[in-house]
């Protein structure tokens, strides 16, 4: 009737089959194989994503067809979310599969800072593109030793070329893991004494909540909340509640968690089930993030000891495992995430204390939250109170990177300054003069030198600076970088990160990137309305932080523009 | 109330509900914020990502989303600061700079918004262009996607609002739109990325009538490259009901030059606004070319053969029908049709009508047969859908209607479907049972075949075919045996539970697992959860109805609401999904051969006594034939003269050899349709009828709300309105009739329907649904049998059933068993929806779908042409791969004159309900033998 028979298409559907691609009977075998007896529930699917990745080092559409039959959802229902996280390669009918190896080059600002760039078109260079591919990626927490490159599942840092090129010749591609401090050797120490004194009865659940808000432990995943209030809240909500550990430690420059756990991660558990039992929860959920294979390792084993000595039931901890999305560091995209979602955060209110993981009550923690409980209860209120400076009580871990002589982690009074944290880190690399810093990671803004003397700490005089601490990640610039580099990367970075679900950010940070990119006059009028909206109205910290070090840039460094 | 808060608003203090958005708040209180993302209509949670609608909190360090935060106590909002008002504008254009800069719909809800902020476009770069960032994955479907046949993407348009996510995922729930990838790379995908025809879309178009871009959008408003639209404006725009199917989705109908062009769903009580793919894009073929527009007579050189086919190859249409005027058209007809009526009585004499028509033509109709015929042979495709189930229905609770609307699956706590398949053929009724299975009401669905439901099913039976009265009366043993059956309500309300007690004794769940083929424990799980659950409701479809055993299967049922008291309330209760838009109204109006208008008897003398004082004649005193009795009368030279009208038995009826030989038989013909149907090719006199979009009338859907159709086209050509022609014909065979136009017509069937008291035509005008029976203020009894059934002494009647194997069981001649159905863009015999376009390009061509696994067994090919063979007959058709088909059948959807199912189906009859069993008989299926491949 409409006289438009064929209306320009060139696809149609085979009328020998049903709408749709087709589950293929060889695919749900192979799913079916991997799954085994696991439960199909929904908030596995990622867990599940991953058997199939790990298995065929890619998600065939046949895979993800059947694996949408075995878990009753539909294809676009697990295709949207493997779309969503890096480390799943989505591989259509008739697309070439992905080389069998995969190397990720960090290119986030401190690798960058040493050489990433070069590094990577060297190993590009160097590599049969059939049997490895080489990918950018974002911060895998290598700071301090950057450049840092994974290849495979084995992390290197001060990675070359030639190392790289002779670790692929010997196959050293598995996990490596650090020793670390076993079960025994903690509990030899006073381990898990704090948690049985809790359980006897001898500690209180409400005397450990007055403890650590005496103590002033706040939430070293960047937001800075009072623990102990955080704790207090959640137990005010009816149960039955559940509990979260942010294990997502992506932003960058930020190394302190995986330094924790690579060396005593049951002070983090025992902490976490001293959380637990306080809050009543019913469940912890540890969110790792894949860029750290050596750390979830460790979790794993660490569970099973916990399990096989009796300090929590089987399944009490469940491990799961991140897939390459630095926004599931934001708390509310990370319970997404557990609960087989796309990383999208939450509208607040209501907060994830009264409404979190599956609508309940949920504390969330960062893991150095919950590592410093245990000797906070064991050592006393002003142990770690004393720690700090005048005015900030406590003790810090700063993830120190960039150019200064000695990177690492430096546990410091918290109110530190940038020249006490040069100085201790054995000052400025050699033939560098220190010129600006990160005071916060990527989103904490950019400031100058002379703001070195500024304390580092929650709010105070830098929120004045519209800067902030976060995860007091601290990557120190000298006069051989361009602020504008580093301001282009770390926009960039959030471009990438960004999980696309509101408008300021998602358009924002795209159009900030290219606007700071093109040729001629800035237009700076333009960047400054971006930043207010995306400051005012984007729906989490991640686009309302993105605009910092751009704003900083255009305020501090404008010979650098 | 006591529940209410107050915040203040632009310096206004406000009462308003904790549940309440401030966007709700503001729009009450005459302030328009923009909104995109945000959809104000039923169904459409606010997502709050587009942020065009931010407020200032006093006391909040950023703005809110006012569509996503509800209000508190002391909220002090500003909608107006610069700060709010400059957060909007840079949403705008940080969207606008990624759009086309010719848009796709430039009245879309954002270029209308848009209109409210000065924005100069091109300070920002496009998202598109010079993208450094993130490679994007290779095989995506294009930025421009024209694959499906009736929805053009042009994803240049799109902003990511996620609501048409939300359309396909929360609101239709048929999750094929997801958003895909991250940041600005976020995109609306079909399944896994697809081009958006090959996808498993089924076109519902409730993405399309949510975006705010025009980025989905309908291709009959847009230009011939499909990427703007073109029609701008409309001639007219008109509020109607759907013609297609039982749901009765309330709809809004845009013309153009006298064409329509657009179908948008309108907020009816069972459809909320949505639509499926027939209602919204299956309107054209009321504008094909192949319309009747002219009267035609039967030419003496062609004489009438039961295997005629007129496709214009082998046989044109003038050669064998001539075109006539009106006036000789009818005077034909009614000759004919007297003749007989004199020389042989009116029992020589039966009219079929459709359900498809509106009450008043169903009225007039079976007035017509009755009064003008004087006999009751007057039957309509009812009997070949839910006889059984309506006989059942009477038998028990004494009303063939439902007991309450299917929109009540979102109030129970346990829903039952059974033989039917609502996402294909009631797809808007199914929204509601997915939905509801979304917010925890357990599903159970029960069929042989497989079906899109069963994703969402807490318990998917999949019984062996025919098996319906062992799987059930296992539940009743069950329900019995246990203890689980309501004591107290059967005691006040039921009779006849001890016969039933005794009769399921032997059918312990663990003997009828072998014969039904599912588990006991698991007949046992549907039976307590049935049972137990505070609210169950039992809706069911031709996969019930169309057996031999059809009438038994709907007793089981009834038995399994009656000794647990789910009937009654909401929630609960009896519901056969009933097929066709006006089927449950053309059988109260009286289409049927057994009840004047509201099921009355015609053999009860008082009853009939009455009539015939309304009617002014003596009236047939025996009930009439039904529709296959009727082809089996004219075979034995009973009948003779027919008139038919809208109804298609030479495609609908059982086997088709034998129903087309009798309409060939026949000496007189009459045929009022719209098309020339197969039934016109054995007809004496074609009369050019109305369609749906032609005409006004009354529409009474499966939940018994009585609805307005109203006319947006102009008749074709010559064609006039059926309430015409019945009347003209009424009047030519010697009937006084005089109607003032079809209101009248509506009143005078209100007489003699108690049903429709206190619903006079201004309240279904001023109304547009208006649900029976309503109480005289005005209140509508959505749910009955809350006290009491309509039976003579107001008790439930459980009435046991045995088993009974179906007619004809798989022998070594004919070893697989055929199952017959639709498909979900083809309505009833495909009359209409084959000449919709975007229907017929869905689905273009006859198969015949069988699972792969029987497939390869069988050593056949998916895409083969194979040949199905019954006892009736043999069939070409094109072999479909369809996992959905249980072992050992075939499923042929009888809606194709090319590969017609009903070639093949048995006319065996349920004994009660009189339908044929279209859903079992034997089968055998091979290659086709390529007979034109050599020429």
């Amino acid at each position: 009737m409409l006289d438009r028979p064929d209306q320009g298409r060139s696809k149609r559907r085979n009328p020998a089959k049903p709408k749709g691609r087709q589950l293929d009977d060889g695919a749900l075998a192979n799913v079916r194989a991997l799954l085994g007896d696991r439960s199909r529930q929904r908030d596995h699917l990622i867990e599940f994503l991953h058997l199939i990745q790990d298995e065929y080092k890619c998600l065939s559409a046949a895979h993800i067809r059947a694996l949408a039959e075995e878990m009753r959802l539909s294809q676009v229902e697990v295709y949207e979310v493997a779309s969503f996280y890096d480390h799943f390669d989505v591989v259509k009918e008739g697309d070439p599969e992905p080389a069998p190896l995969t190397i990720r080059v960090c290119d986030s600002v401190t690798c960058m800072m040493m050489g990433a760039e070069q590094l990577k078109a060297g190993l590009e260079a160097g590599v049969d593109a059939n049997a490895v591919r080489v990918l950018s990626a974002p911060c895998m927490g290598g700071c301090d030793v950057a450049p840092a490159v994974r290849i495979g599942d084995r992390e290197v840092g001060n990675a070359t070329v030639d190392g790289l090129l002779a670790m692929l010749d010997e196959n050293e591609i598995s996990v490596l893991r650090p020793d670390y401090k076993k079960l025994d050797a903690y509990c030899e120490h006073g381990g898990y004494t704090q948690l049985e004194k809790l359980r006897a009865g001898d500690l209180t659940p409400q005397g450990i909540i007055d403890t650590l808000s005496d103590a002033s432990l706040r939430g070293m995943g960047g937001a800075g909340f009072p623990t102990g209030r955080k704790w207090s809240f959640v137990r005010g909500y009816e149960g039955p509640r559940l509990m979260s550990i942010n294990g997502d430690e992506g932003e960058p420059g930020t190394f302190k968690d995986r330094y924790y756990l690579e060396r005593n991660p049951h002070a983090m558990f025992e902490g976490a089930l001293i959380g637990a039992h306080c809050v009543e929860a019913e469940r912890i959920y540890l969110y790792m993030r894949d860029e750290y294979p050596a750390v979830l390792e460790i979790m794993r084993e660490c569970i099973a000891e916990i399990e096989a000595a009796g300090l929590a039931e089987p399944g009490f901890i469940e491990l799961r495992r991140g897939a390459g999305a630095y926004i599931c560091g934001e708390e509310s995209a990370m319970l997404e995430s557990i609960e087989g979602k796309r990383g999208l955060p939450r509208h607040r209110p209501p907060y994830i204390a009264e409404v979190g993981l599956f609508g309940r009550p949920t504390l969330n923690n960062n893991i150095e939250t919950l590592y410093w409980v245990p000797e906070i209860l064991a050592n006393g209120v002003d142990w770690f109170k004393d720690q700090g400076k005048e005015g900030h009580p406590g003790l810090r871990s700063y993830s120190v990177s960039g150019r200064v002589a000695k990177p690492g982690v430096v546990k410091a009074p918290a109110g530190s300054t940038v020249n006490e944290l040069i100085e201790m880190c054995g000052g400025m690399a050699d033939g560098h003069t220190f010129k600006a810093y990160l005071p916060g990671g990527a989103s904490g803004g950019i400031l100058p030198a002379s703001k070195g003397d500024v304390p580092l700490d929650f709010g105070g005089e830098l929120a004045e600076l519209n800067a902030f601490v976060g995860s007091h990640a601290i990557v120190v610039f000298s006069d051989a970088d361009s602020m504008k580099d580093a301001a282009v990367n770390l926009i960039d970075f959030f471009t990438h990160e960004s999980c696309g679900q509101c408008t300021p950010c998602r358009g924002g940070t795209e159009k900030m990137g290219k606007l700071l990119r093109s040729d001629g006059p800035l237009d700076e009028e333009a960047i400054r309305d971006l930043e207010d909206v995306m400051r005012d109205a984007s729906i989490c910290g991640l686009g309302q932080a993105a605009p910092n070090p751009v704003n900083h840039l255009l305020t501090y460094f404008r010979e650098d523009l | 109330m006591s529940n209410t808060i107050t915040l203040n608003i632009d310096g206004v203090d406000v009462t308003a509900s904790p549940d309440e958005t401030i966007w709700q708040v503001a729009k009450r209180e005459g302030t328009r914020i923009p909104h995109l993302c945000y959809l104000d209509q039923p169904g459409y949670r606010a997502d709050g990502n587009c942020r065009a609608c931010m407020v200032e909190i006093e006391g909040e360090r950023v703005l809110a989303a006012s569509c996503k935060r509800t209000v508190t106590d002391g909220m002090v909002v500003k909608t107006a600061t610069e700060r709010a008002e400059k957060s909007r504008r840079m949403v705008f254009e940080l969207l606008l700079a990624d759009m086309p800069e010719q848009p796709v719909d430039a009245q879309s809800t954002f270029h209308d918004w848009l209109g409210e902020f000065s924005i100069e476009n091109g300070r920002l770069p496009g998202k598109h262009a010079g993208d450094v960032t993130h490679a994007l994955p290779t095989s995506q479907a294009p930025l421009h996607d024209v694959s499906n046949p009736a929805i053009a993407v042009n994803l240049d348009a799109c902003i990511a609002c996620n609501l048409c996510v939300r359309a396909c995922r929360e609101v239709q729930v048929n999750d094929v739109l997801g958003m895909a990838e991250r940041g600005h790379h976020a995109v609306p995908v079909f399944d896994i990325h697809d081009p958006m025809g090959v996808s498993t879309c089924v076109t519902c178009g409730e993405c399309v009538q949510a975006c705010p871009t025009g980025a989905l959008f309908e291709k009959t408003l847009m230009d011939d490259k499909l990427r703007t639209r073109t029609v701008e404006d409309f001639d007219n725009k008109v509020d109607s009901v759907c013609p297609f199917c039982g749901v009765g989705c309330q709809t809004t109908v845009y013309t153009k030059d006298e064409k329509i062009v657009l179908v948008d769903g309108r907020d009816g009580p069972a459809n909320e606004n949505r639509l499926c793919v027939k209602g919204r894009f299956g309107f054209d073929y009321a504008m094909s070319k192949e319309r009747l527009t002219k009267p035609l007579i039967r030419r003496d050189d062609a004489p009438k053969r039961g295997d005629m086919q007129i496709d214009g190859q082998m046989l044109r249409v003038d050669d064998v029908f001539r075109e006539a005027t009106w006036e000789e058209a009818m005077s034909v007809a009614a000759k004919g049709l007297t003749d007989i009526r004199d020389n042989h009585g009116g029992g020589a004499l039966a009219g079929f009508g459709s359900a498809k028509g509106s009450n008043e033509e169903a009225y007039l109709f079976q007035k017509l047969v009755r009064q003008g015929f004087g006999t009751n042979n007057v039957d309509h495709c009812t009997r070949l859908c839910h006889a059984s189930s309506v006989s059942a229905l009477l038998e028990g609770v004494g009303s063939g209607a439902v007991s309450a609307p299917f929109m009540d699956a979102g109030k129970a706590d346990c829903v039952i479907v059974i033989g039917a398949r609502p996402a294909t053929n009631h797809p808007v009724a199914a929204t509601y049972f997915k939905r509801a299975a979304k917010r925890g009401t357990k599903l159970v669905i029960m069929d042989p075949r497989g079906q899109e439901l069963m994703r969402h099913a807490e318990h998917s039976l999949r019984f062996k075919p025919g098996t319906d009265v062992a799987m059930l009366n296992a539940m009743l043993h069950t329900i019995i045996e246990e203890e689980l059956y309501d004591e107290q309500y059967i005691q006040a309300n039921a009779s006849g539970f001890e016969a039933l007690r005794e009769k399921v004794k032997d059918f312990a769940p663990e003997d009828m697992a072998e014969v039904c083929g599912i588990e006991a424990e698991q007949l046992r799980a549907v039976a307590r959860l049935y049972a137990n659950s505070e609210r169950s409701i039992i809706f069911w479809g031709m996969g019930v109805s169309q057996h031999t055993h059809g009438t038994d299967n709907s007793r089981c049922l009834i038995a399994l609401a009656l000794i647990t008291g789910h009937v009654g309330r909401e929630g609960t209760g009896l519901h056969p999904l009933r097929g066709q838009n006006n089927v449950q109204g053309a059988s109260d109006a009286g289409l049927i051969p057994m009840f004047f208008p509201d099921y009355r008897s015609v053999e009860n003398g008082d009853i009939r006594g009455s009539m015939e004082d309304f009617w002014g004649r003596s009236l047939d005193p025996k009930k009439g034939l039904t529709v296959v009795e009727i082809m089996d009368a004219i075979h034995a030279d009973e009948i003779t003269g027919m008139y038919i009208m809208g109804e298609n038995p030479a495609m609908s009826d059982p086997d088709q050899h034998h129903a087309r030989a009798a309409l060939a038989k026949l000496d007189h013909l009459v045929v009022q349709d719209i098309f020339l149907t197969e039934t016109c090719w054995h007809a004496d006199v074609v009369l050019p009828a109305s369609a749906h979009a032609e005409k006004l009338g009354t529409f009474s859907n499966t939940n018994r709300q009585v609805q307005i159709g109203r006319p947006a086209l102009p008749l074709p050509g010559e064609a006039r309105m059926d309430h015409e022609i019945i009347i003209d014909l009424a009047t030519r065979i010697g009937l006084d009739w005089s109607y003032d136009g079809v209101p009248a017509v509506y009143e005078e069937m209100r007489q003699v329907m108690k049903s429709l008291d206190y619903i006079p035509w201004e309240r279904l005008e001023a109304n547009e649904s208006v649900t029976y029976p309503s109480k005289p203020d005005g209140t509508e009894n959505w749910v009955i049998f809350d006290s009491g059934f309509s039976t003579e002494d107001g008790r439930g009647r459980i009435v046991p059933a045995d088993l009974r194997a179906p007619d004809e069981v798989p022998d070594e001649h004919f070893p697989m068993v055929l199952t017959t159905g639709r498909v979900l863009e083809h309505w009833h015999t495909g009359s209409m929806t084959r000449r919709a376009d975007v229907l017929d390009d869905i689905e273009p061509e006859g198969f015949a779908a069988m699972n792969p696994r029987e497939i390869a067994k069988q050593g056949l090919e998916a895409g083969d042409m194979i040949s199905v063979s019954t006892r009736r007959g043999t069939i070409e058709a094109l072999l479909r791969a369809d996992r959905e088909v249980a072992d050992g059948m075939v499923f042929i959807p009888f809606c194709f004159n090319e590969a017609p199912a009903n070639a093949l189906t048995n006319p065996m009859l349920d004994p009660y309900g009189k339908i044929p069993e279209f859903k079992f008989c034997a089968a055998k299926v091979e290659r086709a033998v390529m007979s034109e491949a050599a020429e």
